[in-house]
């Protein structure tokens, strides 16, 4: 569904992302680890359309999206949330879901359009609420949400936007335990239903629980990939998080690449 | 007492005007993303434009382009295309800067626009300006009563401003608007292109802008460039920080709020020294209130408020069921 194939960027002479390849098929939770600094943000930045990749080739569902617009990228099922899941705070969860409607999409062109909402339009909008837990906030501002609701919104957003993909930039941080779990249960159950994900996180937990699939990622490029499991008990990978053991301990190198990556 | 009604009449007419801009001003800074210090150079624009569709020729002392003598009508629609066009110009360079850097150059770009209605004295008759501009349906009147007409023809012009402000704020384009104000990159992975309604949005204040503008003529029946500084962009940011920026009653009510504040003390009858001292003092008066109510009431005396019930109720309880 996702295939990113050789892609680098440079930011002057620092190479943030690498010739890194990877491949999220349909219907699958796929992880994508590696410490601060890795690439990773930056790598999701480029398959949005934020940043414009120097090299390499990007297909959505088959179609090159390598030098579309983020607006462009968005509206054919792509979405992506950010590390800070503000959303928009000064407008209600309402507002906030309808932004994200198609049908919004085609009537933000028309100045003049009614402000009333159409009744299939509406009732997406409760279904996405009643489905995250958001129907009593519905007229609430964003800024008044709690934490973990302002996490729901995330999903309710894509559900809105009818996503094929969703682009999950640290869904886990600042998530105590027990919302952790029923985040885990929601991305789940959002599969099931057919969603496709690309998460990155730096919890390795609730990473390797819920991915069938994980990349790590090493100074922009891709050190390792493949099951939950092989991953982690990859020698390259146990080294980038847990440091390597080293006759100089004054060099910081365990945080970098292996030589021979 | 009759020169006092008289005045008054006087000070809501320009109050009408100015709420003209507020609107205009807050669609694009309140709703919408665009921190605009430029506003006076669309509201001069259609002044200028206004004058000089509807004006007589030139006469052999004056100089100055077009004086086609065309009806009011068409100066107003002139004037509202002017402001536009031009917000649509100065736009084209500045809606790619981000929002400080955005309202640095619109405020350059009205300092400019003045000096080239000062000094281009072809185009405009520089600083001499031009008078004895005609006024709308002045003869329908006894001219003691005309100030009463006028006064009503603004609250018209007023009201249909307002009114399509308020559609263009609730509709989808509306929520458009407040999508980037509050969160550019979200609002990109909505599908939001934020050139393409920020300019939109830079075009319509301008078009608003522009008509205020004409009206202002008529208010004024003369023109000049410094009926044009900085100083209009400002007194209109701070009435409507004093309404509340987001909110429609809050530009509505800021803008005759302000012109009450500014003009208050020629109510104060003092003798004429004291007058001279009490006018310089009139944008000390307004700073301090401004200063007051940032403090007190932030987000002005009429915030913003939560959209409540935009979603069709029945479906509610058909969802619940």
């Amino acid at each position: 569904m996702l295939e990113v194939e050789g892609v680098s960027v440079a930011f002057g002479g620092v190479r943030a992302v690498d010739n890194v390849s990877l491949k999220v098929g349909e219907g699958r939770i796929v992880g994508l680890i590696g410490t601060n600094g890795a690439g990773k943000t930056t790598l999701f930045n480029v398959v949005s359309g934020f940043i414009r990749a120097d090299k390499g080739r990007i297909a959505f569902q088959g179609q090159d999206i390598t030098r579309l617009t983020p607006p462009r990228i968005a509206a054919l099922g792509l979405v992506r949330t950010f590390q800070t899941p503000i959303g928009f705070p000064r407008m209600t969860v309402t507002e906030n879901l309808l932004v994200f409607s198609r049908r919004e999409a085609e009537q933000r062109r028309r100045l003049f359009s009614s402000g009333t909402v159409e009744p299939d339009v509406a009732r997406r909008a409760y279904a996405a609420m009643d489905a995250f837990g958001l129907s009593a906030k519905r007229d609430v501002w964003l800024q008044d949400l709690s934490a973990p609701e302002l996490k729901m919104m995330e999903f309710a957003r894509a559900m809105m936007a009818d996503a094929k993909i969703m682009l999950l930039d640290e869904p886990a941080a600042g998530v105590n335990p027990a919302v952790l779990d029923t985040l885990a249960g929601t991305i789940s159950s959002l599969q099931k239903a057919g969603m496709t994900f690309l998460v990155v996180d730096h919890n390795l937990k609730f990473i390797s629980t819920i991915c069938s699939n994980i990349y790590a990622m090493a100074d922009g490029a891709v050190i390792a990939h493949g099951t939950p499991k092989d991953v982690l008990a990859n020698q390259h990978v146990i080294d980038l998080y847990i440091g390597r053991k080293s006759a100089e301990p004054v060099s910081n190198e365990g945080r970098g690449v292996p030589e021979h990556a | 007492m009759e020169g006092l009604i008289l005045f008054a009449v006087s000070l809501l007419s320009l109050g009408a005007i100015y709420t003209i801009l507020c609107l205009a001003l807050n669609l694009e800074a309140g709703t919408g993303p665009l921190w605009d210090l430029g506003i006076v150079s669309f509201f001069g624009v259609g002044a200028y434009a206004y004058t000089l569709v509807t004006a007589p020729p030139a006469a052999a002392y004056q100089g100055y382009i077009l004086g086609l003598g065309l009806p009011m009508w068409m100066g107003l629609v002139a004037a509202g295309l002017a402001g536009a066009i031009v917000a649509w110009l100065i736009g084209l360079p500045t809606l790619r800067l981000k929002r400080e850097y955005f309202l640095i150059t619109t405020l350059a770009f009205a300092e400019a626009i003045r000096q080239i209605y000062v000094n281009e004295e072809w185009l405009t008759n520089g600083v001499a300006g031009i008078y004895g501009i005609a006024q709308p349906f002045k003869q329908a009147v006894a001219s003691a009563n005309y100030g009463y007409l006028l006064l009503a023809i603004f609250l018209v012009g007023l009201t249909v401003v307002a009114l399509l402000v308020h559609r263009l704020t609730a509709s989808a384009f509306g929520r458009t608007l407040k999508a980037l104000r509050e969160n550019e990159p979200l609002a990109m992975t909505a599908g939001i292109d934020p050139r393409r309604y920020s300019m939109t949005v830079f075009v319509i204040a301008g078009l608003f802008s522009g008509i205020a503008g004409a009206f202002y003529i008529w208010y004024a029946t003369l023109i000049v460039p410094t009926l044009f500084t900085s100083d209009i962009t400002f007194f209109i940011w701070t009435a409507v920080i004093i309404g509340g920026l987001g909110s429609m009653r809050g530009a509505l009510l800021g803008g005759f709020i302000f012109i009450l504040l500014h003009d208050l003390l020629r109510f104060v009858q003092v003798s004429a020294d004291a007058a001279v001292a009490l006018t310089s003092l009139r944008t000390a008066f307004i700073g301090v209130v401004l200063v007051l109510i940032l403090r007190f009431r932030p987000n002005g005396l009429f915030p913003e408020k939560p959209v409540k019930n935009l979603l069709p109720d029945m479906l509610k309880e058909a969802s619940n069921a």
